[in-house]
């Protein structure tokens, strides 16, 4: 289309836009070809050039503020298979909530694959998918590009060639094998970030914590950020560094919560040193109670009681109170030291009955041998099924098909699916979700043709993650 | 199970259909592997079961209960039930009756090539057979009044039809006297105005093109309303006066007014045949105002070395539709296929499918026009009053302007071109290189289809 013909095309345009004729203002040639026809006529051969004219002389006009994204980064492990992805969107679709749907990605992820791009993406401020994922949290971020080479060492020279995820992860790796090395970066240039990431940084150090990091953290007493000298306090505390001692007056936390401890004396012949929850009078003195539980250390109130922390733990009555208990599980597992940590569960596994489901509270903080041997120890005794649910930091897909005989799981899970109890039945989808994560590819297999064979619908949405699990057989 | 997701209406359904797939709710079934069939009967709420018959080869199905969803969630579970525990169903010999007479009813896509048709109505020979063993012998002079009588409707439906298109005519040159302003802003009802006299007068298929303008126009911002108003009413000129001095085109006929039958189609000489491997690039359901609902299904032939598409298309009605046939985006299947007779053959219906095949990446198309559009302006030139057309974009990226709206841009070319989105894009895709993207161009903006990448195939229907 030449110049005169797209200024007459564009003087037409706007008087049909107004109304009325536009032959007049056509060029020479369309005026030819409509010419001898009546005026309506006329009109509408014109309508049909200038259609033609729009529709095949004019492109869209590229706006001058084109953005374009970097290029999403390759990920290490290969991606899902295609057969395998319509499995994934089931049990990812299944899943209820946000960590339901960690533990999906999870599970693929502990089988060698990652996920495609359009089924499954880490949100910028995610922290807890697996690390493989971290180019595309940093992408999500909006940062442009690695500018790293993969398995670069972190260093303080290349420390802002990297992005936050992959710092991330890269100091995680650091800490479990050169774990002086991570501190150093960490000190040398985690105190000129601001305190969200700073807080994100010192939360590595609890890969591989030992007695070299103490100086770093009682450094850290001074910083800006409350919640940073709050973390390190812990990290100390998991130590057996005390925390800044108290005057024992009434204004000093670890005085404030011993109070509401009652220690006492039982058995008849070895008198026994025990610790409770003491009555309180009013909810307000309970909130309290659970502040403080929430700030204290172990260190620092078994040492207020004069003992060791794994004296502490063995004296206090656990089954006294239920919130009380959660309360003291959690202090544990935020400030008990190893030590205190695995003493806990040993006992309370070994003691069995509902006290061992306090554990689950220190999952995080248990090595992988004592997480399995809770988890077996719940599904035996079948009481408690539904707390596995609660479990955190669990390694996927270990459970064997002897875990789940060994004991009335399945028995318990047949009657179950074969009643009609629809609360029961919620119960029942939420704990195969849990062992569509925990189980082995063949466990999962063997355990879906039970309980369909017990009555549950072979097409069962709860079914989702047993039947990508059992599918999931390596790359 | 794929299958099964692509083929459920909606989630609701799918839901519904996994509590049915107890082996308790359904007192019989059973396969006939030699027919590809498996049957069942449900116990709904009704005293009687409802009696599920499905044909694996080409997901046909029929249920007798009165659900208006399609397929309903008996036929889901069935299939699901057949997906997941196919142990569970009996082999049986024969099949029942009321399954024989389904099949009796339905016009199945056979496996065996299509046979030689008897004229319009397309009987196979056997069929015919059967007939003449059954039917009394017609005498010439009803066979002459028959015909006489078609004639006459033929004659009937063209000047009504042509009475239809001088109406049509009129009412375009009353919208460029009112002014295009207007048109714009009220196009609803003078659209369905107009519209409602072309069904009268038996110009269906443009009627209904005409309903769908406003909603075209809505999709576009209001600045570039009045033009996208020009192309529409200009294209629907010349159709006009394409249909005026060829009637009995089947191209111009399937246009303004009815569309050929199946049988019309695969015994029309003119008709291509294509036998090759097809990839199912997407799908486009859409509720039309006419009640209808269309069902596109956009397919690629991966045999040709020039980007060729094929368009299977149904119509139902909202209320009491079902879908012949059901495919899910990425599928590949070796078949044949007859495209109805056009300048630009798109439109196809598959005549026989010979199995699946395993996925993989697209011919390489060798791009070289510069416009990534010459493939649509190739089809303007043969055919200028198309709206919509299939293209095969090169390498190209999606980018984002201020507004945040979504527009592709070709690799080679990054000052250059670039086509405006329809839909929002999944941010995800702003970071993928697309190696070639197939999208329709509606002659303003692009509908996704389905693309290749680093991260494979993307499915964008």
């Amino acid at each position: 289309m030449n110049e005169i013909e797209q200024t007459g095309l564009a003087t037409m345009r706007d008087c049909w836009i107004t109304g009325g004729t536009s032959f007049d203002l056509a060029p020479v040639g369309w005026k030819e070809i409509a010419g001898s026809a009546n005026p309506d006529e006329r009109e509408r051969r014109l309508l049909a050039i200038a259609a033609q004219a729009l529709e095949i002389a004019l492109r869209p006009a590229a706006p001058k503020t084109l953005k374009r994204r970097p290029p999403l980064p390759e990920l290490a492990l290969p991606m899902l298979p295609e057969r395998l992805r319509p499995l994934f969107r089931a049990a990812l679709k299944q899943a209820a909530d946000a960590r339901g749907k960690s533990r999906v990605v999870a599970l693929v992820a502990s089988r060698g694959f990652v996920l495609h791009p359009m089924d499954w993406m880490p949100a910028a401020s995610d922290q807890t998918s697996p690390d493989v994922y971290a180019p595309w949290v940093d992408w999500q971020a909006g940062v442009d590009g690695e500018k790293h080479t993969r398995r670069e060492q972190l260093t303080a020279e290349n420390w802002d060639d990297f992005y936050p995820a992959a710092r991330r992860t890269a100091l995680a790796d650091m800490r479990r094998t050169a774990p002086a090395a991570a501190r150093q970066l960490i000190e040398t240039r985690g105190s000129s970030e601001p305190a969200e990431v700073r807080l994100a940084l010192i939360a590595l150090m609890h890969f591989g914590l030992g007695a070299d990091d103490v100086p770093f953290l009682k450094s850290l007493s001074a910083d800006r950020s409350g919640k940073v000298r709050e973390l390190a306090g812990r990290l100390l505390a998991r130590l057996g560094e005390h925390g800044q001692p108290g005057d024992g007056g009434p204004e000093d936390p670890i005085a404030e919560l011993a109070a509401f401890i009652t220690e006492g004396k039982s058995g008849f012949i070895r008198r026994r040193t025990t610790y409770a929850p003491a009555k309180l009078k009013s909810p307000a003195q309970e909130r309290r109670r659970a502040e403080l539980f929430e700030t204290c250390n172990l260190v620092d109130l078994a040492a207020r009681f004069g003992v060791t922390e794994s004296d502490f733990i063995g004296a206090w009555q656990f089954g006294a109170d239920n919130n009380v208990d959660i309360l003291v599980a959690r202090m544990v597992a935020a400030s008990g030291s190893d030590a205190a940590v695995a003493h806990m569960a040993d006992t309370l596994v070994a003691e069995g009955g509902k006290p061992a489901l306090f554990v689950l509270h220190l999952m995080p903080r248990l090595d992988s041998r004592r997480q399995r041997v809770l988890v077996r120890l719940i599904l035996k005794d079948t009481q408690y099924l539904g707390a596995l649910s609660l479990a955190e930091g669990v390694e996927a897909g270990w459970l064997d098909w002897a875990d789940l005989t060994n004991g009335k799981t399945l028995p318990a899970l047949r009657t179950a699916v074969a009643g009609n109890d629809d609360a029961v039945k919620r119960g029942v989808d939420q704990f195969l979700e849990t062992l569509g994560f925990l189980a082995t590819a063949a466990a999962a297999e063997k355990l879906i043709g039970d309980v369909v064979a017990a009555g549950m619908a072979p097409a069962a949405p709860s079914l989702g993650l047993l039947r990508l699990n059992a599918s999931l057989t390596g790359p | 199970m794929k299958t099964i997701e692509a083929l459920a209406p909606d989630q609701a359904s799918l839901s519904s259909a996994s509590k049915l797939t107890k082996q308790s709710n359904w007192p019989r079934l059973e396969k006939n592997e030699q027919l590809a069939l498996i049957w069942g009967e449900c116990q709904g709420s009704g005293s009687n079961p409802y009696r599920v018959v499905v044909d694996t080869g080409d997901h046909g199905y029929k249920c007798t209960c009165p659900s208006r969803k399609f397929p309903c969630k008996h036929t889901l579970a069935l299939m699901w039930i057949a997906a997941t525990a196919p142990a569970s169903f009996t082999a049986a010999g024969s099949t029942p009756e009321w399954v024989n007479d389904w099949l009796g009813r339905r016009r199945k896509i056979t496996s065996q090539p299509a046979a030689p048709a008897l004229g319009a109505g397309g009987k196979s020979i056997g069929e015919a057979a059967r007939d003449d063993e059954n039917a009394a012998v017609e005498d010439a002079a009803a066979i002459e009044r028959r015909e006489a009588a078609q004639r006459k409707r033929a004659e009937d439906t063209r000047s009504s039809v042509s009475a239809a298109l001088d109406e049509l005519d009129q009412w375009i040159s009353d919208q460029l006297r009112l002014g295009l302003a207007g048109f714009v802003d009220n196009s609803s009802d003078r659209c369905r105005r107009i519209a409602a006299r072309l069904v009268d007068m038996k110009a269906t298929a443009l009627a209904g093109r005409i309903d769908e303008i406003p909603s075209r126009l809505m999709g576009l911002r209001s600045e570039e309303r009045p033009d996208a108003a020009i192309r529409e009413l200009g294209k629907l000129v010349l159709l006009a006066k394409a249909w005026r001095s060829t009637p009995d085109d089947a191209e111009l006929r399937r246009l303004v007014s009815t569309s050929e039958s199946r049988e019309q189609v695969l015994a029309n000489p003119e008709a291509i045949q294509v036998e090759s491997v097809w990839e199912v690039l997407g799908e486009k359901i859409e509720t039309r105002r006419d009640g209808l609902v269309s069902h596109s299904t956009w397919l690629l032939d991966l045999k040709s070395a020039a980007p060729q598409f094929a368009l299977l298309l149904d119509y139902f009605p909202a209320s009491a539709g079902r879908r012949s046939n059901a495919f899910t985006p990425g599928d590949r299947f070796d078949a044949r296929l007859v495209f109805y007779p056009a300048r630009q053959p798109l439109r196809a219906l598959v005549v026989e499918r010979k199995g699946d095949v395993s996925s993989g990446q697209w011919p390489d198309f060798g791009f070289d026009a510069v416009d990534p559009l010459a493939a649509h302006v190739a089809h303007q030139d043969t055919a200028p009053w198309l709206t919509d057309s299939p293209v095969m974009l090169p390498p190209g990226a999606i980018l984002l302007d201020d507004r945040g709206d979504a527009w592709w841009q070709s690799a080679d070319d990054p000052h250059g071109i670039a086509l405006p989105i329809a839909d929002t894009v999944s941010p995800t895709l702003l970071g993928l290189d697309l190696a070639a993207t197939a999208a329709l161009w509606s002659g303003s903006r692009l509908h996704l289809l389905a693309a290749q990448s680093g991260f494979g195939r993307l499915d964008l229907s």
